[in-house]
Protein backbone atom coordinates (compact mmCIF):
# COMPACT_ATOMS: atom_id res chain seq x y z
CA UNK A 1 0.00 0.00 0.00
CA UNK A 2 1.59 3.53 -1.42
CA UNK A 3 1.55 6.37 1.60
CA UNK A 4 -1.64 8.16 -1.12
CA UNK A 5 -3.39 5.15 -0.88
CA UNK A 6 -6.42 5.50 1.50
CA UNK A 7 -5.80 3.42 4.81
CA UNK A 8 -9.49 3.51 5.43
CA UNK A 9 -12.05 3.26 2.82
CA UNK A 10 -15.86 3.64 3.73
CA UNK A 11 -18.44 3.36 0.99
CA UNK A 12 -21.74 4.06 1.54
CA UNK A 13 -22.35 2.17 4.56
CA UNK A 14 -25.24 2.30 7.13
CA UNK A 15 -25.95 0.41 10.14
CA UNK A 16 -29.59 -0.26 12.12
CA UNK A 17 -30.26 -1.97 14.76
CA UNK A 18 -33.64 -2.70 14.52
CA UNK A 19 -35.79 0.06 13.75
CA UNK A 20 -32.65 2.28 14.74
CA UNK A 21 -30.15 3.72 12.19
CA UNK A 22 -27.08 4.30 13.71
CA UNK A 23 -25.19 5.58 10.37
CA UNK A 24 -26.77 6.32 7.44
CA UNK A 25 -25.06 5.93 3.81
CA UNK A 26 -21.26 7.05 5.08
CA UNK A 27 -18.65 7.20 2.64
CA UNK A 28 -14.82 8.77 3.36
CA UNK A 29 -11.77 7.67 3.28
CA UNK A 30 -8.72 7.79 5.65
CA UNK A 31 -5.45 8.17 5.03
CA UNK A 32 -1.77 7.90 7.24
CA UNK A 33 -2.10 10.79 9.89
CA UNK A 34 -4.22 12.01 12.47
CA UNK A 35 -8.07 11.98 11.60
CA UNK A 36 -10.85 13.24 14.21
CA UNK A 37 -14.24 12.25 14.19
CA UNK A 38 -16.26 14.84 15.51
CA UNK A 39 -20.30 14.84 16.68
CA UNK A 40 -21.90 14.78 19.40
CA UNK A 41 -23.18 11.65 22.08
CA UNK A 42 -24.91 9.20 19.75
CA UNK A 43 -23.85 10.53 16.29
CA UNK A 44 -22.99 7.19 15.31
CA UNK A 45 -19.34 7.52 16.03
CA UNK A 46 -18.94 4.49 17.79
CA UNK A 47 -20.58 2.46 15.64
CA UNK A 48 -18.32 3.76 12.91
CA UNK A 49 -15.25 2.85 15.10
CA UNK A 50 -16.47 -0.45 15.42
CA UNK A 51 -17.40 -1.15 11.82
CA UNK A 52 -13.49 0.05 10.87
CA UNK A 53 -12.45 -2.85 13.77
CA UNK A 54 -14.48 -5.44 12.35
CA UNK A 55 -16.43 -5.84 15.54
CA UNK A 56 -19.98 -5.13 14.15
CA UNK A 57 -20.76 -5.40 10.09
CA UNK A 58 -21.88 -2.83 8.54
CA UNK A 59 -25.63 -3.80 7.16
CA UNK A 60 -25.20 -1.89 3.82
CA UNK A 61 -22.17 -0.60 2.29
CA UNK A 62 -18.43 -1.77 2.09
CA UNK A 63 -15.45 -1.10 5.06
CA UNK A 64 -11.95 -1.82 3.96
CA UNK A 65 -8.98 -1.58 6.17
CA UNK A 66 -6.07 -1.65 4.61
CA UNK A 67 -7.54 -3.10 1.52
CA UNK A 68 -8.93 -5.99 3.85
CA UNK A 69 -12.40 -6.65 5.17
CA UNK A 70 -11.63 -6.20 8.85
CA UNK A 71 -14.52 -8.12 9.81
CA UNK A 72 -13.54 -11.84 8.29
CA UNK A 73 -9.40 -11.05 7.75
CA UNK A 74 -8.08 -12.48 11.02
CA UNK A 75 -4.71 -11.16 10.40
CA UNK A 76 -5.90 -7.71 9.92
CA UNK A 77 -6.47 -7.21 13.83
CA UNK A 78 -2.84 -7.52 13.68
CA UNK A 79 -2.51 -4.47 12.48
CA UNK A 80 -5.05 -2.87 13.99
CA UNK A 81 -4.89 -1.22 17.48
CA UNK A 82 -8.32 0.09 19.96
CA UNK A 83 -8.80 1.86 22.45
CA UNK A 84 -12.48 1.17 22.99
CA UNK A 85 -14.82 3.52 24.56
CA UNK A 86 -16.23 1.18 27.38
CA UNK A 87 -13.93 1.21 30.68
CA UNK A 88 -13.98 -2.72 31.53
CA UNK A 89 -11.19 -3.78 32.01
CA UNK A 90 -9.73 -7.48 33.07
CA UNK A 91 -9.59 -6.08 36.63
CA UNK A 92 -7.74 -8.68 38.51
CA UNK A 93 -4.53 -8.27 36.13
CA UNK A 94 -2.46 -6.04 37.03
CA UNK A 95 -1.32 -2.92 33.94
CA UNK A 96 1.89 -5.27 33.27
CA UNK A 97 -0.08 -8.47 32.69
CA UNK A 98 -2.81 -6.55 31.21
CA UNK A 99 -0.33 -4.98 28.07
CA UNK A 100 1.35 -8.16 27.91
CA UNK A 101 -1.51 -10.20 27.46
CA UNK A 102 -2.42 -7.78 24.39
CA UNK A 103 1.50 -8.02 23.48
CA UNK A 104 1.27 -12.05 23.73
CA UNK A 105 -1.95 -12.73 21.67
CA UNK A 106 -0.66 -10.07 19.14
CA UNK A 107 2.66 -12.47 18.76
CA UNK A 108 4.38 -9.64 19.58
CA UNK A 109 8.59 -10.67 19.40
CA UNK A 110 9.91 -9.46 22.12
CA UNK A 111 6.93 -9.68 24.52
CA UNK A 112 8.36 -7.87 28.02
CA UNK A 113 9.83 -5.15 26.10
CA UNK A 114 7.08 -4.37 24.08
CA UNK A 115 4.78 -4.56 27.11
CA UNK A 116 7.45 -2.45 29.29
CA UNK A 117 8.06 0.47 26.35
CA UNK A 118 3.84 0.70 25.62
CA UNK A 119 3.35 1.32 29.42
CA UNK A 120 6.37 3.53 29.46
CA UNK A 121 4.91 5.58 26.46
CA UNK A 122 1.53 6.52 28.44
CA UNK A 123 3.89 7.06 31.79
CA UNK A 124 2.50 3.99 33.87
CA UNK A 125 5.08 2.03 35.80
CA UNK A 126 5.13 -2.29 34.47
CA UNK A 127 6.66 -2.43 37.88
CA UNK A 128 3.07 -1.61 40.15
CA UNK A 129 1.45 -4.84 40.92
CA UNK A 130 -2.14 -3.32 41.58
CA UNK A 131 -4.90 -4.97 39.79
CA UNK A 132 -6.34 -2.49 37.21
CA UNK A 133 -9.30 -2.26 39.51
CA UNK A 134 -7.55 -0.45 41.54
CA UNK A 135 -7.05 2.34 39.03
CA UNK A 136 -8.26 5.62 38.32
CA UNK A 137 -10.21 6.34 35.17
CA UNK A 138 -7.35 8.35 33.79
CA UNK A 139 -5.10 5.67 34.38
CA UNK A 140 -7.45 2.94 33.10
CA UNK A 141 -7.50 4.46 30.38
CA UNK A 142 -3.69 5.12 29.63
CA UNK A 143 -3.07 0.94 30.18
CA UNK A 144 -6.59 1.04 27.39
CA UNK A 145 -4.30 2.92 25.04
CA UNK A 146 -1.05 0.75 26.18
CA UNK A 147 -2.36 -1.95 25.25
CA UNK A 148 -3.58 -0.79 21.47
CA UNK A 149 0.01 1.02 21.13
CA UNK A 150 2.02 -2.55 22.03
CA UNK A 151 2.42 -4.36 18.87
CA UNK A 152 2.73 -1.30 16.98
CA UNK A 153 -0.47 -1.07 14.96
CA UNK A 154 -0.30 0.52 11.62
CA UNK A 155 -4.24 1.37 12.23
CA UNK A 156 -4.83 3.43 15.40
CA UNK A 157 -8.36 3.88 16.50
CA UNK A 158 -9.32 5.39 19.40
CA UNK A 159 -12.80 6.07 20.81
CA UNK A 160 -12.82 8.82 22.74
CA UNK A 161 -9.41 8.31 24.18
CA UNK A 162 -8.91 11.58 26.54
CA UNK A 163 -11.52 10.97 28.92
CA UNK A 164 -10.98 11.12 32.32
CA UNK A 165 -7.81 12.26 32.17
CA UNK A 166 -6.61 15.48 33.42
CA UNK A 167 -4.82 18.46 31.43
CA UNK A 168 -1.13 17.16 31.70
CA UNK A 169 -2.09 13.57 30.60
CA UNK A 170 -4.38 14.62 27.67
CA UNK A 171 -1.72 16.64 26.50
CA UNK A 172 0.92 14.04 26.73
CA UNK A 173 -1.58 11.70 24.88
CA UNK A 174 -2.19 13.93 22.15
CA UNK A 175 1.63 14.36 21.29
CA UNK A 176 1.62 10.30 21.26
CA UNK A 177 -1.27 10.56 18.41
CA UNK A 178 0.68 13.33 16.74
CA UNK A 179 3.64 11.63 16.88
CA UNK A 180 2.27 8.35 15.39
CA UNK A 181 0.63 9.93 12.54
CA UNK A 182 3.43 11.95 11.43
CA UNK A 183 5.24 8.39 11.52
CA UNK A 184 3.16 7.75 8.96
CA UNK A 185 0.24 5.54 10.61
CA UNK A 186 -3.73 6.06 10.69
CA UNK A 187 -5.01 7.83 13.53
CA UNK A 188 -8.61 7.75 13.73
CA UNK A 189 -9.66 9.52 17.04
CA UNK A 190 -13.38 10.23 18.25
CA UNK A 191 -13.98 12.59 20.35
CA UNK A 192 -17.26 15.04 20.98
CA UNK A 193 -15.62 18.18 22.15
CA UNK A 194 -14.46 20.45 19.32
CA UNK A 195 -11.84 22.14 21.24
CA UNK A 196 -10.27 19.00 21.83
CA UNK A 197 -9.88 18.38 17.83
CA UNK A 198 -8.56 21.34 17.52
CA UNK A 199 -5.02 20.30 19.64
CA UNK A 200 -5.18 16.94 17.11
CA UNK A 201 -4.33 19.93 14.28
CA UNK A 202 -5.89 17.32 11.84
CA UNK A 203 -8.60 16.67 9.51
CA UNK A 204 -11.89 16.04 10.95
CA UNK A 205 -14.71 14.28 9.95
CA UNK A 206 -17.86 16.10 11.65
CA UNK A 207 -20.75 12.82 12.10
CA UNK A 208 -24.13 13.85 13.61
CA UNK A 209 -27.63 11.92 13.39
CA UNK A 210 -25.62 8.98 11.60
CA UNK A 211 -24.64 11.18 9.30
CA UNK A 212 -21.79 12.75 7.58
CA UNK A 213 -22.18 16.17 8.03
CA UNK A 214 -18.94 17.61 7.05
CA UNK A 215 -15.18 17.05 6.26
CA UNK A 216 -12.51 18.95 6.09
CA UNK A 217 -9.27 20.39 7.94
CA UNK A 218 -9.78 21.90 11.94
CA UNK A 219 -10.14 25.50 10.72
CA UNK A 220 -12.38 24.74 7.31
CA UNK A 221 -14.75 23.13 10.07
CA UNK A 222 -14.53 25.73 12.37
CA UNK A 223 -15.65 28.31 10.05
CA UNK A 224 -18.20 26.57 8.74
CA UNK A 225 -19.37 26.36 12.17
CA UNK A 226 -18.90 30.08 12.49
CA UNK A 227 -20.37 30.87 9.56
CA UNK A 228 -24.10 30.27 10.84
CA UNK A 229 -26.84 32.40 12.81
CA UNK A 230 -26.11 32.58 16.56
CA UNK A 231 -28.19 33.28 19.37
CA UNK A 232 -27.15 35.43 22.17
CA UNK A 233 -28.56 36.78 25.11
CA UNK A 234 -27.77 40.15 26.66
CA UNK A 235 -28.80 41.07 29.80
CA UNK A 236 -28.98 44.66 30.85
CA UNK A 237 -30.17 47.27 32.64
CA UNK A 238 -32.44 48.72 29.63
CA UNK A 239 -32.95 46.03 26.88
CA UNK A 240 -35.45 48.00 24.95
CA UNK A 241 -32.70 50.59 24.56
CA UNK A 242 -29.78 47.99 23.42
CA UNK A 243 -32.34 46.25 21.42
CA UNK A 244 -33.13 49.61 19.26
CA UNK A 245 -29.23 50.20 19.13
CA UNK A 246 -28.41 47.13 18.09
CA UNK A 247 -30.85 46.37 15.69
CA UNK A 248 -29.53 47.16 11.50
CA UNK A 249 -25.71 46.66 12.66
CA UNK A 250 -23.61 44.11 13.48
CA UNK A 251 -25.01 41.13 11.21
CA UNK A 252 -28.14 41.10 13.46
CA UNK A 253 -30.52 39.74 11.86
CA UNK A 254 -33.40 39.82 14.67
CA UNK A 255 -33.77 40.81 18.48
CA UNK A 256 -36.89 40.18 20.80
CA UNK A 257 -37.01 41.24 24.58
CA UNK A 258 -37.02 38.12 27.39
CA UNK A 259 -38.58 38.98 30.50
CA UNK A 260 -37.63 42.52 32.05
CA UNK A 261 -33.64 42.66 31.39
CA UNK A 262 -32.61 40.37 28.54
CA UNK A 263 -32.27 41.13 24.96
CA UNK A 264 -32.04 38.15 22.47
CA UNK A 265 -30.26 38.63 19.48
CA UNK A 266 -29.79 36.99 16.60
CA UNK A 267 -26.51 37.28 14.18
CA UNK A 268 -24.35 35.80 11.57
CA UNK A 269 -21.09 37.50 12.60
CA UNK A 270 -21.15 36.46 16.77
CA UNK A 271 -17.49 38.58 17.30
CA UNK A 272 -18.87 41.53 15.36
CA UNK A 273 -21.84 41.34 17.71
CA UNK A 274 -19.78 41.35 20.62
CA UNK A 275 -17.47 44.19 19.73
CA UNK A 276 -20.86 46.14 18.83
CA UNK A 277 -22.58 45.56 21.93
CA UNK A 278 -19.76 47.41 24.02
CA UNK A 279 -19.85 50.36 21.93
CA UNK A 280 -23.80 50.14 21.50
CA UNK A 281 -24.09 49.93 25.44
CA UNK A 282 -21.58 52.98 26.40
CA UNK A 283 -23.40 55.27 23.72
CA UNK A 284 -27.14 54.34 25.11
CA UNK A 285 -25.46 54.44 28.99
CA UNK A 286 -26.64 50.89 29.15
CA UNK A 287 -25.29 48.64 31.69
CA UNK A 288 -24.77 45.25 30.90
CA UNK A 289 -24.79 42.67 32.96
CA UNK A 290 -24.36 39.25 30.97
CA UNK A 291 -23.56 38.06 27.76
CA UNK A 292 -24.75 34.67 27.05
CA UNK A 293 -24.34 32.76 23.62
CA UNK A 294 -27.59 30.39 23.74
CA UNK A 295 -26.41 27.83 21.01
CA UNK A 296 -23.10 27.48 21.11
CA UNK A 297 -23.10 23.80 22.50
CA UNK A 298 -22.29 20.94 19.75
CA UNK A 299 -25.85 20.09 19.57
CA UNK A 300 -26.89 22.94 17.90
CA UNK A 301 -23.66 23.39 15.54
CA UNK A 302 -23.70 20.10 14.41
CA UNK A 303 -27.67 20.37 14.15
CA UNK A 304 -27.27 23.29 12.10
CA UNK A 305 -24.71 21.94 10.07
CA UNK A 306 -27.24 18.23 9.10
CA UNK A 307 -30.35 20.35 8.86
CA UNK A 308 -29.51 23.89 8.37
CA UNK A 309 -31.18 25.37 11.43
CA UNK B 1 10.59 4.29 26.62
CA UNK B 2 11.04 2.32 29.84
CA UNK B 3 13.10 -1.10 30.59
CA UNK B 4 11.25 -3.26 31.62
CA UNK B 5 12.65 -5.24 35.31
CA UNK B 6 13.68 -8.53 35.77
CA UNK B 7 10.90 -8.91 37.94
CA UNK B 8 7.67 -8.74 35.33
CA UNK B 9 9.95 -10.37 32.69
CA UNK B 10 10.41 -13.84 34.57
CA UNK B 11 6.66 -13.03 35.83
CA UNK B 12 5.29 -13.02 32.35
CA UNK B 13 7.13 -16.22 30.63
CA UNK B 14 4.47 -18.59 32.16
CA UNK B 15 1.68 -15.94 30.91
CA UNK B 16 3.13 -16.59 27.07
CA UNK B 17 1.65 -20.13 27.49
CA UNK B 18 -2.25 -20.83 27.51
CA UNK B 19 -2.64 -16.61 27.82
CA UNK B 20 -6.63 -17.11 27.39
CA UNK B 21 -7.11 -20.10 29.72
CA UNK B 22 -5.25 -18.53 32.04
CA UNK B 23 -6.74 -15.39 31.97
CA UNK B 24 -10.55 -16.89 31.82
CA UNK B 25 -9.16 -19.48 34.82
CA UNK B 26 -8.33 -16.63 36.97
CA UNK B 27 -11.61 -14.69 36.51
CA UNK B 28 -13.68 -17.37 37.28
CA UNK B 29 -12.31 -18.18 40.58
CA UNK B 30 -14.33 -16.16 42.80
CA UNK B 31 -14.33 -16.25 46.61
CA UNK B 32 -18.49 -15.77 46.13
CA UNK B 33 -18.82 -18.50 43.75
CA UNK B 34 -15.97 -20.60 45.24
CA UNK B 35 -17.73 -20.80 48.71
CA UNK B 36 -20.85 -21.22 47.70
CA UNK B 37 -19.75 -24.52 45.40
CA UNK B 38 -18.11 -25.65 48.22
CA UNK B 39 -20.66 -26.03 50.55
CA UNK B 40 -23.07 -27.45 48.28
CA UNK B 41 -20.66 -30.15 47.64
CA UNK B 42 -19.80 -30.24 51.87
CA UNK B 43 -23.38 -30.61 52.04
CA UNK B 44 -22.91 -33.68 49.83
CA UNK B 45 -20.58 -35.28 51.87
CA UNK B 46 -22.56 -35.01 55.23
CA UNK B 47 -25.44 -36.58 53.65
CA UNK B 48 -23.11 -39.37 52.48
CA UNK B 49 -21.54 -39.52 55.79
CA UNK B 50 -25.19 -39.79 57.15
CA UNK B 51 -26.37 -42.56 54.51
CA UNK B 52 -22.99 -44.93 55.53
CA UNK B 53 -23.84 -44.36 59.19
CA UNK B 54 -27.15 -45.33 58.80
CA UNK B 55 -28.23 -49.53 58.40
CA UNK B 56 -30.53 -49.54 55.15
CA UNK B 57 -32.38 -52.32 54.82
CA UNK B 58 -31.07 -54.30 51.26
CA UNK B 59 -33.03 -52.87 48.48
CA UNK B 60 -35.03 -55.46 46.03
CA UNK B 61 -33.80 -54.80 42.27
CA UNK B 62 -36.11 -56.59 39.47
CA UNK B 63 -33.69 -59.04 37.74
CA UNK B 64 -31.18 -58.63 40.39
CA UNK B 65 -32.75 -59.36 43.53
CA UNK B 66 -31.54 -58.53 46.45
CA UNK B 67 -29.21 -55.66 46.57
CA UNK B 68 -26.83 -54.17 49.10
CA UNK B 69 -28.77 -51.19 50.92
CA UNK B 70 -25.72 -49.32 50.93
CA UNK B 71 -25.13 -49.45 47.06
CA UNK B 72 -28.32 -48.60 46.38
CA UNK B 73 -29.15 -45.73 48.56
CA UNK B 74 -25.86 -43.98 47.43
CA UNK B 75 -26.24 -44.67 43.97
CA UNK B 76 -29.47 -42.95 44.07
CA UNK B 77 -27.74 -40.16 46.20
CA UNK B 78 -25.00 -39.39 44.07
CA UNK B 79 -27.95 -39.32 40.91
CA UNK B 80 -30.45 -37.35 42.57
CA UNK B 81 -27.68 -35.01 44.24
CA UNK B 82 -24.97 -35.41 42.52
CA UNK B 83 -25.99 -35.90 38.64
CA UNK B 84 -29.24 -34.00 38.78
CA UNK B 85 -27.93 -30.41 40.85
CA UNK B 86 -24.10 -30.35 41.91
CA UNK B 87 -22.93 -31.45 38.34
CA UNK B 88 -24.86 -28.97 36.29
CA UNK B 89 -25.11 -26.12 38.35
CA UNK B 90 -21.70 -26.06 38.91
CA UNK B 91 -21.18 -26.39 35.07
CA UNK B 92 -23.90 -23.63 34.61
CA UNK B 93 -22.05 -21.34 36.79
CA UNK B 94 -18.87 -21.15 35.66
CA UNK B 95 -19.35 -21.95 31.61
CA UNK B 96 -21.75 -19.66 31.19
CA UNK B 97 -19.52 -16.92 32.72
CA UNK B 98 -16.55 -18.03 30.94
CA UNK B 99 -17.50 -16.15 27.80
CA UNK B 100 -20.81 -14.82 29.28
CA UNK B 101 -19.28 -12.57 31.49
CA UNK B 102 -16.56 -10.65 29.29
CA UNK B 103 -19.25 -10.03 27.04
CA UNK B 104 -21.22 -8.90 29.02
CA UNK B 105 -18.90 -6.27 30.97
CA UNK B 106 -17.38 -5.44 27.03
CA UNK B 107 -13.50 -7.08 27.56
CA UNK B 108 -14.05 -9.78 25.16
CA UNK B 109 -13.12 -7.05 22.89
CA UNK B 110 -9.81 -7.21 23.98
CA UNK B 111 -9.75 -11.17 22.15
CA UNK B 112 -11.98 -10.87 20.08
CA UNK B 113 -9.22 -8.17 18.51
CA UNK B 114 -6.15 -10.47 18.16
CA UNK B 115 -5.15 -12.42 15.74
CA UNK B 116 -6.27 -15.62 17.67
CA UNK B 117 -8.79 -18.21 16.34
CA UNK B 118 -12.59 -18.13 17.46
CA UNK B 119 -12.05 -21.62 18.44
CA UNK B 120 -9.15 -21.22 20.65
CA UNK B 121 -11.00 -18.84 22.92
CA UNK B 122 -13.67 -20.88 22.92
CA UNK B 123 -12.21 -24.36 24.07
CA UNK B 124 -9.80 -21.92 25.93
CA UNK B 125 -12.99 -20.74 28.57
CA UNK B 126 -14.28 -23.97 28.38
CA UNK B 127 -11.22 -25.83 29.46
CA UNK B 128 -10.58 -23.14 32.43
CA UNK B 129 -14.24 -23.81 33.44
CA UNK B 130 -13.59 -27.51 33.24
CA UNK B 131 -10.61 -26.97 35.23
CA UNK B 132 -12.17 -25.10 38.02
CA UNK B 133 -15.83 -27.11 38.32
CA UNK B 134 -14.00 -30.68 38.22
CA UNK B 135 -12.50 -30.76 41.32
CA UNK B 136 -15.53 -29.02 43.25
CA UNK B 137 -17.80 -31.48 41.87
CA UNK B 138 -15.91 -34.55 41.96
CA UNK B 139 -14.04 -34.46 44.53
CA UNK B 140 -16.99 -34.07 47.18
CA UNK B 141 -19.40 -36.18 45.22
CA UNK B 142 -16.88 -38.91 45.18
CA UNK B 143 -15.67 -38.42 49.55
CA UNK B 144 -19.42 -38.98 49.67
CA UNK B 145 -20.21 -41.88 47.51
CA UNK B 146 -17.53 -43.44 49.32
CA UNK B 147 -18.87 -42.46 52.98
CA UNK B 148 -22.09 -43.92 51.84
CA UNK B 149 -20.27 -47.28 52.17
CA UNK B 150 -21.56 -48.20 48.53
CA UNK B 151 -18.61 -49.53 47.65
CA UNK B 152 -15.59 -48.88 44.77
CA UNK B 153 -17.22 -49.39 42.16
CA UNK B 154 -19.84 -46.91 43.18
CA UNK B 155 -16.87 -44.80 43.92
CA UNK B 156 -15.57 -45.03 40.23
CA UNK B 157 -19.20 -44.72 38.59
CA UNK B 158 -19.60 -41.10 40.35
CA UNK B 159 -16.62 -39.94 39.10
CA UNK B 160 -16.93 -41.08 35.61
CA UNK B 161 -20.40 -40.00 34.93
CA UNK B 162 -19.78 -37.23 37.02
CA UNK B 163 -16.98 -35.94 34.37
CA UNK B 164 -19.09 -37.07 31.53
CA UNK B 165 -22.08 -34.58 32.37
CA UNK B 166 -19.50 -31.74 33.20
CA UNK B 167 -18.13 -32.98 29.43
CA UNK B 168 -21.49 -32.10 28.04
CA UNK B 169 -22.92 -29.42 30.47
CA UNK B 170 -19.92 -27.16 29.79
CA UNK B 171 -19.53 -26.87 26.24
CA UNK B 172 -23.50 -26.67 26.66
CA UNK B 173 -23.66 -23.37 28.71
CA UNK B 174 -20.04 -22.09 27.27
CA UNK B 175 -22.06 -21.71 24.37
CA UNK B 176 -25.27 -20.48 26.62
CA UNK B 177 -23.33 -17.40 27.59
CA UNK B 178 -22.41 -16.41 24.06
CA UNK B 179 -26.75 -16.83 23.19
CA UNK B 180 -28.38 -14.93 25.98
CA UNK B 181 -27.37 -12.86 28.65
CA UNK B 182 -29.70 -14.47 30.67
CA UNK B 183 -27.60 -17.24 30.83
CA UNK B 184 -27.90 -18.33 34.40
CA UNK B 185 -32.02 -18.50 34.25
CA UNK B 186 -32.12 -20.14 31.33
CA UNK B 187 -29.60 -22.83 31.96
CA UNK B 188 -31.40 -23.19 35.24
CA UNK B 189 -34.95 -23.40 33.37
CA UNK B 190 -33.13 -26.18 31.25
CA UNK B 191 -31.65 -28.13 34.36
CA UNK B 192 -34.75 -27.93 36.29
CA UNK B 193 -37.45 -27.94 33.86
CA UNK B 194 -36.42 -29.60 30.78
CA UNK B 195 -33.99 -31.90 32.58
CA UNK B 196 -35.72 -32.53 35.85
CA UNK B 197 -39.53 -32.59 34.79
CA UNK B 198 -40.17 -32.55 30.82
CA UNK B 199 -37.45 -35.50 30.43
CA UNK B 200 -38.65 -37.85 32.77
CA UNK B 201 -42.33 -37.83 31.00
CA UNK B 202 -40.79 -40.42 28.35
CA UNK B 203 -38.07 -42.18 27.19
CA UNK B 204 -37.29 -39.70 23.80
CA UNK B 205 -37.28 -37.27 25.76
CA UNK B 206 -34.76 -38.22 27.94
CA UNK B 207 -32.22 -38.89 25.23
CA UNK B 208 -32.59 -34.77 25.22
CA UNK B 209 -31.21 -35.04 28.39
CA UNK B 210 -27.22 -34.57 29.68
CA UNK B 211 -28.47 -36.41 32.89
CA UNK B 212 -29.71 -39.56 31.20
CA UNK B 213 -26.40 -40.36 29.65
CA UNK B 214 -24.54 -39.43 32.73
CA UNK B 215 -27.16 -41.64 34.70
CA UNK B 216 -26.57 -44.52 32.79
CA UNK B 217 -22.75 -44.32 32.80
CA UNK B 218 -23.41 -44.08 37.17
CA UNK B 219 -25.98 -47.29 36.92
CA UNK B 220 -23.62 -48.84 34.31
CA UNK B 221 -20.10 -48.99 36.59
CA UNK B 222 -22.13 -49.28 40.04
CA UNK B 223 -23.97 -52.50 38.13
CA UNK B 224 -27.71 -50.97 39.66
CA UNK B 225 -30.55 -50.19 37.51
CA UNK B 226 -32.16 -46.67 37.92
CA UNK B 227 -34.99 -45.00 36.75
CA UNK B 228 -34.72 -43.35 33.25
CA UNK B 229 -30.97 -45.38 32.22
CA UNK B 230 -32.38 -45.82 28.97
CA UNK B 231 -28.66 -45.31 27.17
CA UNK B 232 -26.65 -48.44 26.37
CA UNK B 233 -22.73 -48.72 25.99
CA UNK B 234 -21.21 -47.28 24.11
CA UNK B 235 -23.43 -44.31 23.07
CA UNK B 236 -24.32 -43.09 26.78
CA UNK B 237 -19.89 -42.16 26.47
CA UNK B 238 -19.89 -40.80 23.04
CA UNK B 239 -23.03 -39.09 23.27
CA UNK B 240 -21.86 -36.45 26.29
CA UNK B 241 -18.71 -36.47 24.27
CA UNK B 242 -20.22 -35.55 21.10
CA UNK B 243 -22.88 -32.76 22.79
CA UNK B 244 -19.97 -31.13 24.39
CA UNK B 245 -18.03 -30.82 21.21
CA UNK B 246 -20.75 -29.31 19.15
CA UNK B 247 -21.52 -27.00 21.19
CA UNK B 248 -17.94 -25.94 21.43
CA UNK B 249 -18.01 -25.60 17.71
CA UNK B 250 -21.58 -23.17 17.66
CA UNK B 251 -20.60 -21.18 19.99
CA UNK B 252 -16.68 -21.00 17.96
CA UNK B 253 -20.04 -20.42 15.14
CA UNK B 254 -21.49 -17.86 17.08
CA UNK B 255 -18.45 -15.89 18.40
CA UNK B 256 -17.22 -15.53 15.35
CA UNK B 257 -20.21 -13.61 13.69
CA UNK B 258 -22.05 -12.27 17.04
CA UNK B 259 -21.48 -8.22 17.24
CA UNK B 260 -18.97 -7.26 19.88
CA UNK B 261 -19.70 -4.93 22.32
Amino acid sequence: MSATEPVIEVEHVSKWFGELVAVSDVSFTVGPGVTALLGPNGAGKSTMLRMLCGLTPPSQGTVKVLGGDPRHDLQLTRRIGLVPQQESLFEGLSAYEFVHLAAVLTEVGDTDAATGAALGLVELDPDDRRAVGTYSKGMRQRVKVAQALVAHPQVVVLDEPLTGLDPRQRLHLITIFQRLGAEGRCVIVSSHVLDEVERFGSRVLVMAQGRLAAEGDYHAIRELMDDRPHRIRIRSDDPRSLAAGLLGGAGVVGVTLEGADATIVDTRDAALLRRSVAVVARDRNVRLNEVTPLDDDLESVFRYLVEGR
Amino acid sequence: MTATSDRPRHRSRAATRFPIYRLVLRSQVTRARLLALLALGAVGIIVGAALGASNPAPALIDGLGLVDGHLAAGTRFVNTFGLSLLVPVTALVFAAASLGDPDEDGTLVYLWLRPVRRSRIVVAAAAASFTVAWPLVVVPLAVAAAATGGGRDLVVGTVASATVGLVAYTGLFCALGLVTKRSLVWGLLYIFIWEGFVATAADSAARLAVRTYARSVLSGIAELPLRGTVVDSPMRWIAPVAVGLVALAFATWRLARRDIA
